[in-house]
């Protein structure tokens, strides 16, 4: 009996653990985004101070390719999009791998007081 | 107390955690600044730099060459900027304009840090806070705990806010009036009993008026003996208490005959207790001994209750009167007086209502106050006839007094009972052995006409000799004012025929 708790109680643990690193992955990786989005906030904000006479270039891999200015200015914007929708999106996925993990902690509370309640016992018995 | 103490350990522990990541906190704040203030070193030399570069068309500098060799070489297009707008963005432009893009920056710079001082600061304060937690909790400096006890309900019960707060305790207060009784204390909190059901009450006070007529029937046959016999085998200590001991002492009187002389102190305590709702007519504060704890409890005025009793005599009269001219009774048995009303009344005011009460009579089971002594007394002596109501009460009034001085040879107790203020209207000739009459001849109440009224002064406890003196004096008025009278009302007749 206590075994059969015990093994449940593993896996269990193993299924927490799980959800605790993607949790935390998630986590990142809307960080990452989040600096993205600064970045490309100040992008923007320093091509609105240029104007037509500069060459703005765009480094692609080794080479500085030749960009609009108003080109690059729309870019720039649809990045700035593109980013904001990520991290909306990495930001429900973390509530609900949160509430997943929170059922997983209850569930492995309780598991491990009835371990503990057969562990009791056997130790009572022996 | 262990308990306590693992809260307490488990409280500091908790705070000096806290405590510690609030540093922390702290501490990353000020890495970050580091950083930040850095960059801002740096900007701030690059726009140095900027502005001196154009000065001149090329520079001859020396080239760096892989990491361990330098090249000499010249620094051409001097105004020529290309400028890392982030993300793989790059833009060409002047120094100038490069400058403001820097310009730009700095500012975003600057931004970041104030935020990351200010979390600095706030968490600096945090962590004074749990310091200062930690040292309340630890009961160190000089913080001190302000507690208070929720004290016990005595407390509370003597604050007069019996009546709110008593109810669940009714009980218990029962049982504390029986050891009460024993004890030989009285006056127990009539308010609290005032917590008991109406119902309760009306059972109680059937009870007690069946054993006032066993006990009025007693009195007449076995006199003061037993009374004074009884009053000392329940409490000895309630003969010392004025008021109510007197009715207290009767209710165990009837509470023991009527149990065939068994001392049951137990149920006369509750007896006692119950009536105390009814009989109560004068505030105490009194003493009690019986209860464990010293306590001061009193009791409010209650107007008896207008319940009618048949007594021996089918005179109606109050219930709580009855008690009272009881108690007055035995007390007077032992001076050797019988009883009157008023007299006793007179010895026995505590409370407006005793005063009130010696001055409304009773007529038909009604009370009708007595008009003012003043008004009457000054038209009695002028001789006025056209006193009307006035002498009539004021008759009343005079017959009880005069009835007060004559009583001190009679130690009849009979009419003790039959004597309050609205004994007759019809105007029973008072006994005849009675030497000191007030009045000697009938009255007719609906008659205005005091037919004998004896001058009384105003204090009543005179000589005897007086109400002789009244008598005669009264007497020639009588046929006088009967005249009088009469003849009025002829003239008023014939005037209206």
């Amino acid at each position: 009996m206590a075994e059969a708790i015990q093994k449940k109680l593993q896996s269990e643990l193993e299924k927490y653990q799980q959800m605790q690193k993607d949790v935390s992955k998630s986590m990142s990786a809307r960080q990452k985004l989040e600096a993205q989005v600064t970045e490309n906030n100040i992008v923007k904000e320093e091509l609105d101070l240029l104007d037509t006479q500069n060459t703005v270039y765009k480094l692609i891999g080794p080479v500085l390719v030749k960009q609009d200015l108003e080109e690059a200015k729309a870019t720039v914007a649809k990045r700035l999009e593109y980013i904001n929708g990520e991290i909306q999106r990495y930001e429900t996925l973390l509530k609900d791998m949160e509430k997943k993990s929170d059922q997983h902690r209850e569930v492995l509370s309780s598991l491990q007081q009835e371990y503990q309640r057969a562990q009791g016992l056997a130790v009572g018995k022996v | 107390m262990a308990e306590r103490n693992k809260r307490h350990i488990e409280v500091l522990q908790g705070v000096d955690r806290l405590r510690v990541e609030h540093k922390k906190v702290v501490k990353g704040c000020e890495v970050q600044i580091q950083h930040w203030e850095k960059v801002k070193g740096d900007y701030e030399a690059l726009e140095d730099q900027l502005k001196t570069l154009p000065e001149e068309v090329s520079y001859d500098i020396m080239v760096p060459f892989g990491p361990l060799a330098f090249m000499p070489g010249k620094l051409v297009h001097t105004n020529e900027i290309t400028v890392l707008l982030g993300d793989n963005w790059f833009a060409k432009c002047s120094a100038k304009q490069a400058q403001k893009l820097l310009e730009h920056r700095k500012k975003h710079v600057r931004s970041a840090l104030d935020d990351l001082h200010k979390t600095k600061k706030n968490f600096e304060a945090r962590v004074g806070f749990t310091e200062d937690l930690e040292k309340l909790s630890g009961a160190k400096g000089d913080y001190v705990d302000i507690r208070e006890e929720v004290g016990s309900i005595e407390e509370f019960v003597c604050k007069g806010k019996q009546r709110v707060a008593l109810k669940p305790h009714t009980k218990p207060k029962m049982e504390a009036v029986v050891k009460m009784e024993e004890g030989g204390g009285e006056g127990d909190g009539g308010s609290r009993r005032g917590v008991l059901s109406e119902e309760e009450l009306w059972a109680r006070l059937d009870e007690l008026e069946a054993k006032e007529k066993l006990e009025e029937e007693h009195d007449r046959h076995f006199g003061s003996a037993d009374t004074n016999g009884n009053d000392d085998t329940t409490s000895s200590s309630e003969e010392e208490k004025e008021g109510d001991g007197g009715g207290h002492h009767r209710v165990n009187g009837h509470d023991e005959r009527s149990e065939g002389k068994k001392t049951v102190p137990h149920n006369s305590g509750q007896v006692n207790g119950t009536t105390r709702d009814r009989e109560e007519e004068e505030d105490k504060g009194e003493e009690e001994e019986g209860n464990g704890l010293p306590t001061i409890y009193f009791t409010h005025t209650v107007e008896p209750k207008k319940v009618r009793i048949n007594t021996g005599k089918n005179t109606m009269l109050k219930f709580s009167e009855l008690k009272e001219q009881k108690q007055q009774a035995k007390r007077k048995k032992k001076i050797g007086t019988s009883n009157g009303h008023s007299h006793h009344g007179l010895h026995n005011i505590t409370t407006p209502t005793d005063i009130y009460r010696l001055f409304v009579d009773v007529k038909n089971g009604e009370p009708i106050p007595r008009k003012s002594i003043l008004k009457s007394r000054s038209r009695e002596n002028s001789g006025c006839s056209d006193t009307s109501e006035s002498s009539a009460a004021d008759f009343e009034e005079r017959r009880t007094f005069g009835r007060t001085l004559s009583h001190d040879e009679n130690t009849c107790s009979d009419t003790s009972d039959g004597i309050t203020e609205e004994d007759s209207p019809t105007g029973n000739p008072l006994h005849p052995t009675r030497r000191f009459e007030a009045f000697s001849c009938t009255v007719v109440e609906k008659e205005p006409i005091p037919l004998s009224i004896p001058h009384l002064t105003i204090v009543p406890p005179a000589l005897p000799t007086i109400p002789e003196r009244k008598l005669e004096e009264v007497a020639p008025d009588a046929p006088r004012e009967a005249p009088k009278r009469v003849s009025k009302f002829k003239a008023a007749r014939l005037q209206q025929k």
